[in-house]
């Protein structure tokens, strides 16, 4: 098995290494793990979705074609005249890394085809704000020694990025801590509806301020926000049965803060046209760098490679990925990192490159498993806040072949 | 293999060949000397009366990396707008597409066709490095490489406020370059991003950063101190501070002596040479600036031309982009705060002919160009994509070269603007020795690629074949051939071999040491791992496509 980092002890068998983890947007690289002959333990966290990722099954490693096994090179080929048959197919999932993404770009561009992630739907949320009016942002480090003030928008954040507040907010593991602020004194504020807001509390106990409205409301109350950041006045004495001063303390809290983040999830942003809530959320942010203090917004979430498409696709071919319908008349599904998430059901030719450990509710025509970046091979991912980006690891043995390899494959026969 | 180039006029300025006739032989991506007349030569190209230089090297072009990506990403219109005719004043060629933000297929095909086989990425974030280099191993058929932004980094900043010893200094400016994969170190808006952060908003040469109590002036002494120590060729690359804020060339002139005679390099000058005067309260401090260009020899410059047009600027200093937000069009833009390493704005721009700080910005451009004396000490650059594309770089040639072409131009800007400038008392038109002096020659010498921007014996096969033509713009837009490591990679203007580039760094010695700091640091501020923040060679050349050369070497 070939490792080659510093970091890795090895001692009867059992090796440590501290690996970086994919199953969110955070990318925490801090993740101990132990692989005591090819099973994996994570040694170090309290992330429930780190745990699962790296302690997944290695998997049956077998290429299938209508569900029978076959050899790599009959799937490929199998794979290569679906395809050559295929006049515009559709590349969907495209849950992979930036190596991977790059390979599938190659692949759809050879074929006609068209390019649709998982997550589309919530990232062309926040691309429909970035394409009519930008958007002031922060990063991750920059929250960790910055912030003063953290508003959660619609989201508890941790559903997402369980270790949000550990790693940015509290800073309760030694010796992490801030340098421009004390963590400890942070303050808290959640909008949304019946949201957790149990990591929000201190951890000296201070309850963090909860305005609870429910989703249908929340686009006025983030519009009834903005309007006063801007200064305008407003005749209502309360807004979705917020009362006003409720809405003033907020506001003022916003303004005096030395750097407020104000963070949403787009994915629980889920309701009609929550791009003009989001531009909401962000133009707040803009009137207040225009006034007399800092602030920055935060998009939060992200998972299954999506930041990491979006951008390699934009310097690719210079567009963001969208949420385009597409016709189509064959589909490959691309799921490397999440075995349950899988394609819907189809009367077309379907073709999944993906996790070895998806359980198929409908036998596609051609399943190749591939390995899985950041645990079976290394890789390259974008964290949600698109400034950094790391390395994955490759952290156990295998034989299976990467996403790239697959696809390469595949585009030779064509 | 050996390629013979026969009869072609050669204006190579590291030989000091201007228009001499002379063959050159290619071997092995080489040129070599003339090979015995045992040796078989595998083809021959006639260049009876065709122009040789060497290939064109781009010393200041973000073409990859978060902002420039950002750009692409807000400005979904500037794809559409390949199909577009041409905008005010500025006259194009058929392969000019106006287009500012290409991708990277594009990049780098715009490019070779233009007879450049190089470009360099000036603003790398280092925790952004890897992306820089992700989308540059993506662009094809040039060499690349970029300068490491530092002084705006809470490392540093902490460094320099707790008075720590240049040693350390060094130390860490050198670990940047190899962590980074960089051949040289920037500084932008010297301490402005971080104050910017702390809600400062405007930050001039000798003001104290409020948490750090360090001027700019501090920070540009000690960087450009260490890189010069480090031994490595690039000066240090600045961006001043009060990038274009009228009256800011008193700005630009004292940090010319900030680094007390070591070199450094201003960089996009044309916008930080503004002055005060007349009724608008924005005037041409080109003679100031050149004037003192030509007497502070340890100063070179690139000039950021602007053209007219639709363009997307994309800059680290996120702390003056914030009040160029106002004049975005299309009305959007992108502020952020990085990392504590640094920052970026990108904001849209449309430079008009008929405005007039527009049509005086395209003047200043041209009056420093023409009022430098040296042209080893002066660069051609629009900044791309800030004052204009990359695209637009035979146009700006011409400028140069025809001054009866440019007058015409001039002629129709803003007739107050006009009022304003000088530029058609200048009559100076540069020769075609001066063109290669300064985008092959002088750019190659100042980045340090030692193999490069040369057409002499034992230097790397990049050379640029065009008809000798009087439309300079015509002549420098198509070449009939490029080589690229000596394949024939460009015929009539177009593309005929893909090829990778590789990506030029420097390395220079620095003590190891620095790392137990710095991992301290990461431990407890950052929000990665020190490890994960270092680019190794391998992750540069997977795929077996790029590589790097270190030319510290």
């Amino acid at each position: 098995m070939e490792i080659t980092q510093d970091n890795v002890k090895n001692q009867h068998n059992t090796q440590t290494i501290v690996a970086t983890c994919p199953a969110c947007g955070l990318l925490c690289d801090d993740v101990l793990i132990e692989n005591k002959q090819l099973t994996i333990k994570v040694l170090n966290t309290v992330c429930a979705k780190s745990n699962q990722f790296f302690e997944q099954a290695l998997g049956d490693n077998s290429p299938k074609v209508n569900g029978q096994p076959v050899t790599l090179q009959q799937a490929i080929s199998h794979a290569a005249q679906l395809l050559q048959a295929s006049k515009k197919p559709l590349f969907a999932g495209l849950s992979t890394d930036v190596q991977g993404f790059r390979a599938i770009y190659n692949l759809a561009s050879k074929t006609n085809g068209k390019l649709k992630h998982m997550n589309a739907q919530s990232m062309a949320r926040n691309m429909a704000v970035l394409q009519s009016s930008g958007w002031q942002t922060t990063t991750l480090t920059e929250v960790k020694n910055r912030a003063d003030v953290i508003v959660c928008i619609g989201t508890d954040i941790v559903s997402h990025n369980t270790r949000f507040f550990e790693r940015f907010i509290w800073l309760t593991h030694q010796p992490s801590d801030a340098l421009f602020t004390d963590a400890s004194k942070r303050e808290v504020i959640y909008i949304g509806e019946n949201l957790n807001t149990k990591a929000g509390v201190s951890p000296d106990g201070r309850q963090p301020i909860s305005i609870n409205c429910s989703k249908a409301d929340l686009p006025e109350v983030l519009a009834v926000l903005r309007a006063l950041i801007a200064g305008k006045d407003i005749i209502a004495q309360s807004v979705a049965g917020i009362q006003m001063r409720e809405f003033l303390a907020i506001a003022n809290k916003l303004k005096q803060a030395k750097y407020a983040v104000l963070a949403w999830v787009a994915k629980d942003l889920d309701f009609e046209h929550a791009e003009l809530s989001i531009q909401n959320i962000t133009e707040t942010v803009a009137l207040l760098n225009s006034q007399s203090s800092r602030a920055a917004g935060l998009s939060l979430g992200g998972s299954d490679g999506d930041t990491s498409a979006n951008n390699a696709n934009t310097w690719l071919n210079g567009f963001s990925l969208n949420n385009d319908k597409f016709d189509h008349d064959a589909m490959v599904w691309i799921n490397s990192f999440n075995a349950k998430k899988l394609p819907k059901k189809t009367d077309i030719p379907l073709i999944v490159l993906g996790n070895a450990n998806i359980k198929f509710e409908q036998i596609p025509d051609v399943f190749i498993p591939v390995a899985t970046p950041g645990l079976d091979c290394s890789g390259t991912l974008f964290r949600v806040d698109s400034a950094v980006v790391l390395p994955l690891k490759k952290v156990r043995g295998n034989n299976l072949p990467t996403l790239a390899e697959v696809a390469r494959q595949i585009e030779v026969l064509l | 293999m050996i390629t013979h180039l026969k009869n072609g006029r050669i204006y190579c300025p590291v030989m000091g060949a201007d228009g001499v006739v002379q063959d050159i032989y290619v071997r092995d991506g080489k040129i070599i000397a003339k090979p015995s007349s045992t040796e078989k030569i595998d083809q021959t190209f006639d260049l009876t009366g065709k122009i040789v230089m060497a290939g064109a090297i781009d010393m200041h072009s973000h073409i990859g990396g978060g902002k420039v990506n950002i750009a692409r990403m807000m400005l979904p219109e500037f794809q559409e707008s390949k199909k577009y005719s041409e905008p005010e004043a500025h006259i194009c060629t058929p392969s000019c597409s106006h287009h500012a933000t290409p991708n990277t297929g594009d990049t780098g095909f715009r490019y070779i066709e233009m007879g450049y086989t190089a470009a360099f990425e000036p603003a790398i974030l280092p925790i952004n490095a890897r992306q820089a280099h992700l989308e540059m191993a993506d662009t094809p058929m040039i060499d690349k490489g970029g300068y490491a932004m530092l002084g705006n980094d809470d490392y540093f900043l902490r460094l320099l406020s707790s008075n720590a010893d240049q040693k350390a200094i060094n130390d860490y400016v050198a670990w940047t370059l190899h962590a980074t994969q960089a051949i040289g170190i920037k500084v932008v808006n010297p301490g402005g991003i971080s104050a910017f952060k702390f809600n400062q908003r405007r930050l001039n040469l000798d003001e104290n950063h409020s948490y750090y109590q360090v001027s700019p002036r501090a920070i540009l002494k000690s960087l450009s101190r260490a890189v010069h120590d480090l031994g490595i060729a690039k000066p240090l690359h600045v961006h001043c501070n009060n990038l274009g804020a009228a009256g800011n060339f008193e700005t630009t002139l004292n940090t010319m002596s900030a680094s007390d005679g070591i070199p450094m390099h201003l960089t996009h000058i044309q916008f930080h040479s503004y002055g005060t005067e007349g009724d608008k309260k924005f005037s041409s401090a080109a003679a100031q600036i050149s004037e003192a260009l030509n007497k502070n020899k340890h100063i070179t410059a690139d000039v950021g031309q602007i053209l007219f047009g639709q363009t997307v600027t994309a800059s680290g200093d996120s702390m003056m982009q914030h009040l160029n937000t106002k004049y975005a069009n299309p009305k959007k833009s992108v502020i952020m705060d990085i990392e504590c390493d640094a920052g970026c704005g990108v904001v849209p721009f449309k430079y008009r002919d008929e405005n007039y700080v527009n049509a005086l910005q395209w003047a200043i451009g041209l009056e420093i160009f023409l009022s430098v004396e040296d042209p080893w000490r002066i660069f051609l650059t629009t900044d791309h994509p800030n004052g204009a594309p990359f695209t637009s770089y035979p146009h700006l040639i011409r400028l140069l070269m025809d001054k009866s072409f440019r007058n015409e131009a001039f002629a129709k800007l803003n007739l107050d603007a006009q009022a304003m400038s000088n530029l058609t008392s200048l009559n100076r038109e540069y020769s075609l020795y001066e063109i290669a002096v300064m985008t092959r020659a002088g750019a190659a010498k100042l980045i340090g690629l030692n193999d490069r921007g040369s057409l002499g014996i034992g230097a790397a096969a990049d050379i640029t074949i065009y008809t000798d033509q009087p439309d300079r713009e015509a002549m420098f837009s198509k070449p009939d051939y490029v080589f690229k490591d000596g394949e024939l990679v460009v015929k009539d203007g177009k593309v005929v071999k893909v090829v990778w580039g590789k990506t030029h760094t420097a390395k220079p010695a620095f003590d190891i040491g620095v790392e137990q700091g710095l991992k301290q640091y990461f431990d407890k501020y950052h929000t990665i791992q020190l490890d994960n923040f270092k680019i190794s060679n391998d992750e540069i050349a997977e795929d077996g496509r790029g590589g790097i050369i270190n030319q510290s070497n």
